[in-house]
């Protein structure tokens, strides 16, 4: 809709340049002083009312003078009544007989007064309902008229030989209020001598009305901070001695107003509908909201959000009017159903209940609707409604339930009860022969009663039941039977993978219509939440900006993957609803942040957007990383640039954050770097699924990774699913069957991959790493023999790699990252490294650990073996450090603040602590 | 400039205040007649609508409470024809609302005038 408006082009007219007057003054005779305007479905639209001051000035004055008159007449009408009041009063002193107050036969001037008041009576009557015929209204657009396609005239000479109901002045559809924003432009800009009034000028006096107020408090925007940047622009416009016009580009802002009141069905034009014109005309003006944090995508569905609640609000009083002649008994308006004892004990009647406003208001269905009514228009008597758990499938039953209390339904649902049979009332306490014999006496009611539609949620759970043995019919057969005659009308509900499983491949599955209920997505989904914004709001009496709604849905889509929308994310504004409500008391508004704050923790994910101390976290991330991490400077570069393209949201949506293929000998740190990104980007070590791929190395195997259709759970897809964000590392992925192997392609590629029971795994959240020691001894050569790294690669890649996986698969990878065998110097780095973690284990005993310098080298000397990396070092240290300090501590030789001394001969000795 | 336009609207609202004051009767009897007309049909539908008139004359061969066998639709033809009658008989009434509201509406004026006329000459 928002770019319908857009696509409106301005015709201006030629002699007058827009301005709708000419050099001395008078009415452009060209365009009839229309100056500006733009045809649209078959009409022509303009800007009337030429603003003056004196004119603004004027028409308050006129306001205030038919107030008067108003007030006056209905004044004389009051005093008629009081003087017939007093007259009676008078006229009972002295006589009780009843022909004493046939008032119309008598004289008096009491009388006189009460005949005039009743003149004056007349005239407030035809004065108000003329002022609220000459209200003009938006004609909203028919169903055809919106397709239709009119032949408009083009220019001004043929437009002004058209007829004049197809030439709209849009002032009059302008609410008094919206009015008044423009005539307070207008004086703005004359009182500060500007030229022309500008967009600027608009939206600064808009930005006083209280609807506006209240969109921009929504978007959770400082009114005074923008009203404030707003007078600056205004500032620099240039005076001039000139009298103020309206700019051509403020008509076109007009006029855009009320065609966007146009096409969302609105009445009336109010101030709200000027601000997106606005934006589009005035580029400053957009970038200023730009700096709040506000485009006009969202502005958009706030606005649509206002005009949602406000349809709402009028379709239930419309609803409520319509509900006082819908019966509220079990009986139709015509006597012809039947008494449903049976029925109204297992049942629930839903139009009753809907009668009484306590079902829920469905938004946004209309198309599922639809579709009902078309299966049944079709002859089938039986619908059901699949959908995953959450996505509002009783919702539309629901919202079926009050179109038929407005009977705004086709005929065959007219003047019919819905009733929901409770499924579990049907079959609880009873052998299945009696839940039989209760449904069979319920088919027959509702049969014979004619008046009543059922509906059966969860209808999977009556399948399956049956009396005996193995010829006996199923509970759901004797319902098939019945629907097949089509003795009654049936809708169910049932979860998608309950419909496949049960119900899909018997007897009701092939009887029954199937409608879909979707996931709502987009803003579909938006309307159907801000729809239940108002209850959650008036129950928890707090506030949610827009941008807490978008986010709930938008967050809860990307990182909840069990539940479904709307449900999970109206879920979790009520949690927060619930926890603003106690942290900051009544009136507090939600904002985005509580909502990145509650699914962080709900899911263990880091989504709060970037905090200072993160962001410099960030920058310098190769320093953290080399915390933990020795040497290898090129593979914490690539790594630490891609996290940061990453937590930045600077990367593709549909792959996963990362994937890089590390290639090294042995102990040279793979593992270690892939566990160091798990810490500091997702908080923990914990958040790395590892895959050691050599147990992969069956075709088999393939079972194990991603599970089957029996539903043994895969390994590998479980984990993901789980933990979306979290880092799987393929260990030593060569190993592992080409099948295998295969699978990752689509991982690596779209960031998802189907488990064996067929649900999607999403990937996109997800960094992974493979590690390799293909070319190990190569590498080792070429780097003694001090080839450049680069070329090292090359040949690797060429040569080594693409022996053990297909080059397809490589290619996928955004990195290939050569990790250099360790020098002599790095292990003494990280011999350093380890002994502090011997130390921080010591710590937490009450001891202490200090290393001479010579020590550790001496340890790093002896367990330093080029061939195997780090690894002989930490056997090392284990045996010559940790092994050592053990048996001191069993001896009793190392006690709490004791220090543990490693001398320059790598000796372990004990300096006592201070006696207590 | 702004003189002259502001003479003009100056002269436009008083002629506005007489049109109004001319136009008055002419309302009356002409969109203000049709204007209650259409209230009163309105009213008189909502009152069919909640009193189920025409659903009970359609269904008057048709056995109430499902009952088909003869005695049922015999009981429930009289049944019927009572409760038409009934209901007819309060719709009745409401026309008769109806109307005398229409009647009232037309004669105001000029019995207020008579009225007035009849206080002034005594």
């Amino acid at each position: 809709m928002a770019d319908e408006v857009l696509d409106n082009r301005f015709i201006v007219c030629p002699i007058c340049q827009g301005a709708g007057k000419n050099n001395t003054g008078f009415a452009c005779a060209n365009c009839s002083s229309a100056g500006v305007g733009t045809f649209s479905h078959g009409r022509f639209f303009y800007w009337g009312p030429k603003l003056g001051r004196a004119m603004i000035e004027l028409e308050h004055v006129r306001k205030k003078i038919h107030l008067i008159i108003n007030i006056t007449f209905f004044s004389i009408g009051l005093a008629g009544l009081l003087s017939l009041g007093l007259w009676i009063y008078l006229a009972s002193a002295h006589s009780v007989e009843l022909g004493m107050f046939a008032f119309w036969r008598e004289q008096h001037i009491l009388i006189m007064i009460f005949w005039i008041g009743i003149i004056a009576d007349m005239f407030v009557v035809y004065r108000l309902s003329e002022e609220e015929r000459l209200q003009h209204k938006i004609k909203s657009l028919s169903y055809d008229e919106r397709n239709k396609k009119m032949d408009i005239p083009n220019n001004w000479t043929e437009l002004k030989l058209s007829k004049a109901k197809f030439k709209i002045d849009v002032a009059g559809g302008y609410t008094p209020l919206a009015m008044e924003a423009v005539e307070q432009s207008y004086t703005l800009a004359s009182r500060l001598d500007h030229e022309y009034v500008t967009t600027m000028h608009l939206f600064f006096s808009c930005l006083a009305n209280p609807q506006v107020a209240a969109v921009f408090s929504r978007l959770n925007i400082n009114g005074v901070k923008l009203t404030e940047k707003i007078r600056i622009q205004i500032e620099k416009i240039p005076n001039s001695g000139n009298k103020t016009k309206l700019s051509t580009e403020l008509k076109e802002v007009l006029i855009s107003a009320y065609l966007q009141a146009y096409n969302f069905g609105q009445k009336k034009v109010t101030a709200k509908n000027l601000i997106i014109p606005a934006l589009e005309k005035d580029k400053i003006l957009s970038e200023i909201l730009y700096d709040f944090g506000v485009d006009k995508n969202k502005i958009f569905n706030v606005i649509l959000w206002f005009i949602i609640n406000e349809k709402q609000v009028e379709s239930y009083r419309k609803y409520k009017k319509m509900a006082r002649f819908k019966p509220a008994t079990n009986m139709d308006r015509a006597y012809t159903s039947l008494a449903t004892p049976a029925l109204n004990q297992l049942g629930y009647d839903l139009t009753v209940a809907a009668k009484w406003g306590k079902l829920e208001f469905c938004v946004a269905r209309e198309e599922e609707i639809k579709k009902i009514w078309q299966y049944f228009e079709s002859g089938e008597t039986g619908v059901i409604l699949t959908g995953e758990p959450g996505v509002g499938k009783k919702t539309v039953i629901d919202g079926i339930a009050h179109l038929m209390v407005k009977e705004d339904v086709p005929k065959f649902f007219q003047d019919k009860r819905l009733v929901e049979l409770d499924a579990a009332r049907l079959v609880s306490g009873v052998d299945p022969a009696r839940a039989e014999g209760r449904m069979m006496a319920v088919i027959d009611e509702v049969a014979r009663a004619g008046n009543i539609v059922l509906f059966i949620n969860n209808i999977e759970n009556i399948i399956g039941i049956t009396s005996g043995g193995e010829e006996s019919l199923d509970l759901s057969e004797v319902l098939a039977g019945a629907i097949e005659r089509k003795l009654i009308y049936c809708l169910a509900a049932a979860e998608n993978k309950n419909y496949s499983k049960y119900i899909e491949s018997t007897s009701l599955g092939s009887l029954m219509g199937r409608v879909e209920i979707n996931e709502p997505a987009g803003n579909q989904a938006i309307q159907i939440v801000e729809s239940k914004i108002g209850g959650l709001e008036g129950k928890y009496k707090i506030y949610f900006s827009y941008d807490a709604i978008e986010s709930a849905i938008k967050l809860t889509s990307k990182y909840v993957h069990d539940k479904y929308l709307p449900q999970k994310a109206i879920q979790v504004l009520e949690m927060v609803a619930v926890n603003v409500f106690k942290k900051n008391g009544e009136n507090s508004m939600i904002s985005e942040d509580d909502i990145a704050h509650a699914i962080s923790e709900m899911t263990g994910i880091p989504i709060a957007k970037l905090s200072e101390d993160e962001s410099k976290k960030l920058l310098r991330l190769e320093e953290e990383m080399h915390k933990r991490m020795i040497s290898q400077d090129q593979a914490v570069d690539m790594v630490a640039a891609s996290l940061r393209r990453a937590r930045t949201e600077l990367r593709e949506g549909k792959r996963p954050i990362a994937n890089f293929l590390f290639l090294g000998p042995t102990g040279v740190g793979k593992t270690e770097l892939a566990k160091t990104v798990a810490e500091t980007y997702f908080g923990k070590e914990e958040y790395m699924i590892r895959l050691d791929m050599s147990e992969y190395q069956h075709p088999d195997s393939i079972k194990k990774m991603i599970g089957d259709a029996s539903g043994a759970k895969g390994y590998l897809t479980e984990a993901v699913r789980g933990a979306p964000f979290s880092l799987v590392l393929l260990d030593e992925i060569e190993k592992a069957h080409p099948d295998i192997m295969n699978l990752f392609l689509q991982v690596m590629d779209d960031g998802r991959l189907t488990d064996g029971e067929g649900r999607t795994i999403d990937f996109t959240n997800c960094i992974i790493i493979a590690t390799s020691n293909a070319g190990a001894l190569f590498i080792q050569k070429q780097i003694f023999e001090g080839t450049n790294i680069n070329a090292i690669k090359e040949v690797l890649i060429n040569e080594h790699l693409s022996k053990v996986m297909r080059p397809e698969l490589i290619n996928r990878f955004d990195g290939v990252i050569v990790f250099e065998p360790l020098s002599r110097e790095d292990v003494v780095e990280i011999a350093k490294l380890m002994l502090n973690k011997t130390r921080v284990m010591l710590k937490k005993k009450g001891m202490d650990l200090k290393a001479e310098e010579d020590g550790i080298r001496t340890l790093a000397r002896e367990g330093f073996d080029p061939k195997f990396g780090a690894r002989p070092l930490r056997r090392l240290l284990q045996e010559r450090v940790d092994d050592k300090i053990a048996t001191k501590i069993l001896a009793g030789e190392l006690k709490r603040r004791d220090t543990v001394i490693i001398n320059e001969r790598a000796e372990i000795l004990v300096e006592k602590g201070v006696k207590l | 400039m702004v003189t002259n336009n502001f003479a003009l609207y100056s002269v436009k609202i008083l002629a506005e205040c007489g049109r109004d004051l001319l136009m008055f009767p002419v309302w009356w009897y002409g969109r203000g007649l049709l204007g209650l007309i259409e209230n009163l049909i309105q009213f008189l539908k909502n009152r069919q609508k909640s009193l189920a008139l025409i659903v009970w004359i359609k269904n008057l061969f048709r056995p109430m409470y499902g009952q088909r066998d003869w005695q049922g639709k015999l009981i429930s033809f009289f049944m019927r024809l009572a409760q038409i009658i009934f209901r007819s008989m309060l719709m009745f009434f409401y026309l008769l609302i109806a109307i005398l509201v229409f009647i009232f509406w037309i004669i105001l004026p000029i019995f207020v005038i008579y009225e007035i006329i009849y206080q002034i000459n005594g």
